[in-house]
């Protein structure tokens, strides 16, 4: 049962480009790419309570580093771009982590909103690196002799690295960190005292909260072709900090639900700007309210599990 | 590079008007998360709502300015009252996560609500003080910077005496202190949820009535809340008087900055200062670091 739908979910993935026009190619791997920030974001705080209103900052360093790769190197293969953007933003994640271990709540929220400030000041300074408010192109990526150059090439590249990103999440619950990081989320104060060291297991989750919006923003790159600071903005954080929380937090398939949803719904409201942050407001006050445990509990709750 | 003692105490006193308006928006912060231990992220835009009201009642009622002023301190007050009772208190699990993104929320809505109703555009608002620098002795000031540093601390005294004189007051610092002792003592901490959330509407219309002036009325006019969770971390977050020196530590520091600083990193100053605080005495210049308890 589970196989089948899994392998009729494969299914549907791998015909989209062949059933669905091209923008809704584009759009599928951008809710693909919003799905690997949701995942690494839900990883800091679904499992270890740590708020970070500072994704869009880790998304614009993953972004940036893959594109001068690129137009630096033209050659290089893509999954050596999405590392190299991966490692970066990683390291940066690591710096931000190590001091912000010491915060907790709302200063760790704080922090995060800063450094999502600091990230675009920055891009907007280094203009001889990231041509500043010019924006910057990205040039094609390449894998071996192909150049990824149509949206249904950069479709399946965007869907095969997610599903790895995807399969990765799932697996890291069961090992002896995704036990140490659902230990922390219950309590951290019972945890350190079974013997979690909680600094080591918190600076991780940033670095691998990180790692997963490195390479989102390594793909977010090729995906739409043009990078500005602009598009890195606070707001973009509280996208972010929306899909997990109506998706569910602490849960993979709730990251994937509420990146497809608040995508989606961001996408048909583009005509209506000025309703966005209104709808998305509301969205966010309803599901507090009345669905606390996301997407991901409402089917848990079908299912007749008590979340 | 070389600035005269005059230009200096110019831009110092400019710097403690703005750092005057910070306090009040930190203090109006640090009220509501003394009593629900949790961040109001829209606080600015309630104090823009807020003012609106006030630029809508002087334009088409022609209100005088004091009378603007007290419609905008009132529409305050019921705004921090309603949502409270209407929104806040129903978060069923309320942990501080929830209320936090409740009041994100509300802030995205506020603030795109204000554009639909009003405008997203920049509108001029009346002030009490005049603009043209007067001679302070060898200084040059601005009345209005002068009026808004006189107005915020007759205001923070106000509060002072609120918080030490009154029954309510020291219900509010009880459960500020210890929510269950307090409860046991007959302090009803429900009222004073509701009494935090009015004060703080009150008091931050009152800081938007006083800088619109300045940097215009404007839906993104909340964005001020920043520098204001700012500056209330700066002073050591939960602290009132740590509100007060934060906010016009901040107001200064973000003055000078352009004058000993590339321009470039200029509008960075506020969130590079918050992360070195945040690094090297996280409880703030005033506070203390919190135990946390099992």
């Amino acid at each position: 049962m589970r196989r089948a739908a899994l392998a009729l979910g494969a299914l549907g993935l791998l015909a989209w480009p062949w059933a669905a026009p091209r923008y809704f190619v584009f759009l599928a791997s951008l809710i693909v790419v919003n799905a690997i920030v949701a995942i690494g974001l839900n990883l800091l705080s679904g499992y270890t309570n740590q708020l970070s209103f500072g994704h869009a900052g880790f998304l614009a360093v993953g972004a940036y580093t893959a594109a001068i790769v690129t137009t630096r190197w033209p050659g290089i293969p893509v999954v050596a771009t999405l590392a190299a953007a991966a490692l970066v933003t990683a390291a940066v994640g690591l710096a931000l982590g190590l001091p912000c271990l010491r915060l907790e709540g709302l200063y760790l929220a704080m922090a995060t909103l800063a450094f999502g400030f600091v990230v675009v000041e920055a891009i907007l300074n280094l203009d001889w690196l990231t041509r500043g408010n010019d924006g910057l192109r990205v040039p094609a990526a390449r894998l071996g002799p192909w150049a990824l150059a149509t949206d249904t090439a950069r479709y399946y590249l965007v869907v095969a690295v997610g599903a790895f990103m995807v399969w990765a999440a799932l697996n890291l619950a069961r090992t002896r960190t995704g036990r140490a990081l659902l230990a922390i989320r219950e309590s951290e104060i019972a945890a350190q005292a079974s013997g979690v060291h909680l600094a080591w297991y918190k600076t991780l989750a940033f670095v691998v909260s990180a790692f997963y919006t490195g390479v989102a923003g390594g793909l977010f790159a090729f995906v739409v072709g043009f990078l500005s600071p602009d598009a890195f903005d606070v707001f973009l954080s509280v996208d972010f900090v929306a899909m997990i929380i109506v998706g569910g937090l602490g849960s993979v398939p709730g990251s994937i639900a509420g990146a497809a949803l608040l995508t989606v719904l961001n996408d048909s409201l583009a005509g209506f700007q000025n309703y966005r942050p209104l709808i998305f407001g509301a969205i966010l006050i309803g599901s507090m309210l009345f669905m606390p445990g996301g997407v991901a509990s409402a089917t848990r709750f079908l299912k007749g599990e008590r979340a | 590079m070389t600035i005269s003692t005059t230009a200096l105490a110019h831009v110092v006193v400019s710097g403690l008007a703005t750092g005057s308006i910070y306090a009040l928006v930190a203090i109006s912060l640090v009220i509501i998360y003394n009593a629900t231990r949790t961040l109001n992220f829209a606080q600015g835009e309630m104090l823009m709502v807020s003012t609106f009201v006030g630029w809508t009642a002087y334009h088409r009622l022609q209100l005088p300015l004091v009378a603007v002023l007290l419609v905008a301190v009132a529409v305050g007050a019921l705004l921090g009252w309603a949502i409270e009772r209407a929104i806040i208190r129903h978060a069923i699990t309320a942990t501080h996560f929830d209320v936090l993104i409740i009041t994100l929320g509300l802030s995205l809505a506020l603030r795109a609500g204000a554009g639909l109703v009003w405008t997203h555009e920049e509108l001029p608002f009346p002030s009490f003080f005049a603009n043209r620098p007067v001679a302070l002795g060898p200084v040059r000031v601005a009345p209005v910077s002068l009026g808004i540093i006189g107005a915020s601390l007759a205001l923070m005294l106000a509060l002072y005496a609120l918080f030490t004189r009154t029954r309510l007051g020291r219900a509010m610092r009880a459960v500020a202190q210890n929510q269950r002792a307090a409860r046991l003592m007959g302090i009803s901490v429900e009222r004073v949820y509701s009494a935090s959330w009015v004060l703080a509407g009150a008091v931050g219309a009152i800081a938007g009535v006083l800088i619109a002036p300045v940097v215009f009325l404007s839906s993104k006019m909340g964005l001020v809340a920043i520098n204001g969770f700012i500056a209330a971390v700066l002073g050591g977050f939960g602290s009132m008087p740590g509100a007060v020196v934060g906010g016009m530590l901040l107001g200064v520091l973000e003055n000078l900055a352009p004058l000993y600083l590339p321009s470039s990193i200029k509008h960075s100053v506020p969130f590079i200062l918050l992360i070195a605080i945040l690094l090297v005495r996280p409880g703030g210049v005033l506070g203390r670091v919190a135990r946390r308890k099992v």
